[in-house]
């Protein structure tokens, strides 16, 4: 099992949260919505396996490459 | 009596080459996970095809007037086919002194030299296999002087840029003038984890600065192609690194004479797939997959894409339409709404210039908002970057097809549109356009009205919406101001069609392009 990092390719905000710890996801599956020029950008799982842990809440900053869920694979 | 004794004599001295720095040497280079030159050209080029030039090079040791040894000159070039197309091909033998330059008074090839000379003489494409650090202080000890720079300047590597395809793969440590002969190509590639670039490594660093850094940390991939765009691709492992530098070769012609080669497409023409009709959301706030996109409008796997992890706003890949190369330029609304910053803007203005070079028809498939607004932008100089960009595209003269998915705004669409040919655009109903959004610029525009009324808010989303009624792309094709929307699922046929037609006009403006004025 390997522990992979799910990071936000742009800055901006917290948008949605849309999976919960501890629920499995799909390759593709969107984790985590930021808000970024006017956008919603989706944070997707790179690779299916479970959401370990989940970073960052809903409207906290976020910068470009910040890691903000942890997949279990 | 023949020259029996002689030929012998070329065969003892061909396998002097053939040892290189000798075994002690090439098993490091192989720990090291890398390849010796001789190993590289043969992995790269068509089976037997290299044809080596100078093999007898080298410094040899006599006794008596017997030769007793050579070591081989530091450098291997000669004249193979890839893709059964002729190339000049040449890199630095990191088992002898490291690669270091050579005291010969012709040079062989790393920054001019024979190999550059071939590639120029005979108008054919240069491979370069880079693995060296240049040159080496104690060759002033040897000569007794120093040398100014440039005394094996990079003028022919600059004069190839606008001849022939330049293709550079650094396969080891590149600093000083093999670093620089790096960028002077038009695509290069590096090897995760084996290869390094840079000004000057680690040493001079420390004692420059001070500073302790490895040199993976200074000039690896995440540094030399993620972050700073210094070299375009980054390939898993030599072979890959060579798969890419076929690839890339194969969209191009042999030089600026004539046309890139037209392959058989068995992908039809015609193929209208369904995904397109629903790609772009409607709402507009969800991005899409752009790269899915555009392989729904491209052949079949022919796209390959220059520097994806570099100035990500925009997306730039060769690829072909009916058998024809092409350069597709697309913006990435997943990374800040497709929104150019420096990088992109960087990115775009060398794909452009590549496919003018080349004389390669460009694509735009836009999806761009304006230039990257706020403070780091505006400190990374985007808008000049930006307006370079501009430059660039306003000094094309390839024909440039325009097909408008969602937002075209500001500078940064102008810069989509072929302002020196047909100016044909065609955009699909999601599409949108203006000299800037509407959000925003109606609170610009109308800030005194807005600030007037007795709900700002509610006055300023009621502006937007009158507006808004006036950005239907069916009122901009009423006027003829755009030429035609399509059906997403047109798209390809569409483009297919007129890429075609182009190509007598491509046929018949071949040649250099020499480029006047002054870049901002």
């Amino acid at each position: 099992m390997a522990r992979l990092e799910a990071k936000s390719e742009v800055s901006g905000s917290v948008w949605k949260i849309e999976v919960t710890a501890g629920q499995s996801v799909a390759e593709g599956d969107v984790l985590i919505l930021i808000e970024s020029m006017k956008m919603e950008i989706p944070v997707v799982a790179e690779a299916a396996g479970t959401v370990a842990s989940i970073l960052v809440a809903e409207s906290d900053p976020i910068v470009e490459g910040q890691t903000v869920a942890i997949l279990d694979t | 009596m023949s020259w029996e004794a002689e030929v012998q004599e070329i065969a003892r001295r061909r396998a002097f080459a053939d040892q290189l720095g000798g075994p002690e040497m090439i098993a490091r280079q192989h720990d090291a996970g890398r390849l010796t030159i001789r190993e590289r050209v043969s992995n790269l080029v068509d089976g037997e095809s290299f044809q080596e030039v100078g093999r007898l090079t080298g410094s040899a040791k006599y006794a008596d007037g017997e030769l007793q040894s050579v070591t081989p000159a530091p450098y291997v070039m000669g004249l193979a086919k890839i893709g059964g197309r002729d190339v000049a091909i040449g890199g630095e033998d990191f088992t002898v002194r490291g690669g270091t330059s050579w005291g010969s008074s012709r040079r062989k090839g790393g920054q001019g030299g024979f190999v550059e000379d071939l590639a120029h003489n005979y108008r054919i494409p240069l491979v370069n296999l880079i693995d060296g650090a240049g040159g080496s202080v104690t060759s002033a000890e040897r000569r007794g002087y120093s040398v100014l720079p440039g005394i094996h300047g990079f003028e022919q590597s600059v004069r190839l840029l606008g001849e022939v395809p330049v293709v550079s793969a650094v396969m080891g440590t590149a600093a000083g003038g093999p670093a620089g002969r790096a960028i002077l190509s038009h695509f290069s590639v590096m090897v995760k984890e084996t290869s390094q670039i840079f000004a000057a490594g680690p040493p001079v660093v420390r004692r420059s600065l001070g500073q302790e850094i490895t040199k993976e940390q200074l000039g690896g991939s995440k540094v030399a192609v993620d972050a700073a765009g210094t070299i375009d691709n980054v390939a898993e492992n030599e072979a890959a690194a060579f798969d890419q530098v076929r690839r890339f070769l194969s969209y191009m012609p042999q030089n600026v004479w004539e046309l890139p080669p037209i392959v058989a497409c068995d992908d039809p023409p015609g193929r209208a797939d369904e995904e397109l009709l629903s790609i772009v959301p409607k709402d507009r706030r969800k991005p899409y997959n752009m790269r899915k996109l555009m392989g729904h409008v491209a052949d079949n796997g022919s796209l390959f894409e220059i520097q994806p992890s570099f100035g990500r706003a925009v997306i730039t890949s060769l690829g072909r339409m009916n058998g024809q190369v092409v350069g597709f330029i697309a913006n990435n609304p997943m990374i800040y709404g497709g929104a150019m910053d420096g990088a992109a803007a960087r990115k775009q203005i060398h794909f452009l210039d590549l496919c003018d070079c080349f004389h390669i028809p460009i694509v735009f498939l836009v999806d761009v908002p304006g230039f990257m607004v706020g403070l780091q932008a505006e400190q990374a100089a985007t808008l000049r970057e930006g307006m370079r960009c501009v430059h660039a595209a306003m000094q094309a003269t390839v024909p440039i097809l325009t097909v408008i998915i969602r937002k075209c705004y500001g500078m940064a669409g102008m810069a989509t549109c072929d302002k020196n040919g047909l100016d044909l655009k065609v955009a699909w109903p999601s599409a949108e356009w203006g000299s800037l959004p509407i959000e925003g610029g109606v609170a610009a525009a109308y800030r005194r009205e807005i600030e007037q009324s007795d709900n700002p808010a509610l006055r300023e989303k009621q502006l937007e919406a009158e507006l808004r009624a006036f950005a239907s792309p069916f009122r901009t094709a009423e006027a003829f101001a755009i030429e035609d929307i399509i059906d997403p699922r047109e798209t390809r046929a569409y483009l297919c069609r007129f890429l075609d037609a182009a190509r007598g006009k491509l046929a018949s403006s071949l040649g250099p392009k020499p480029k006047y004025g002054v870049r901002p």
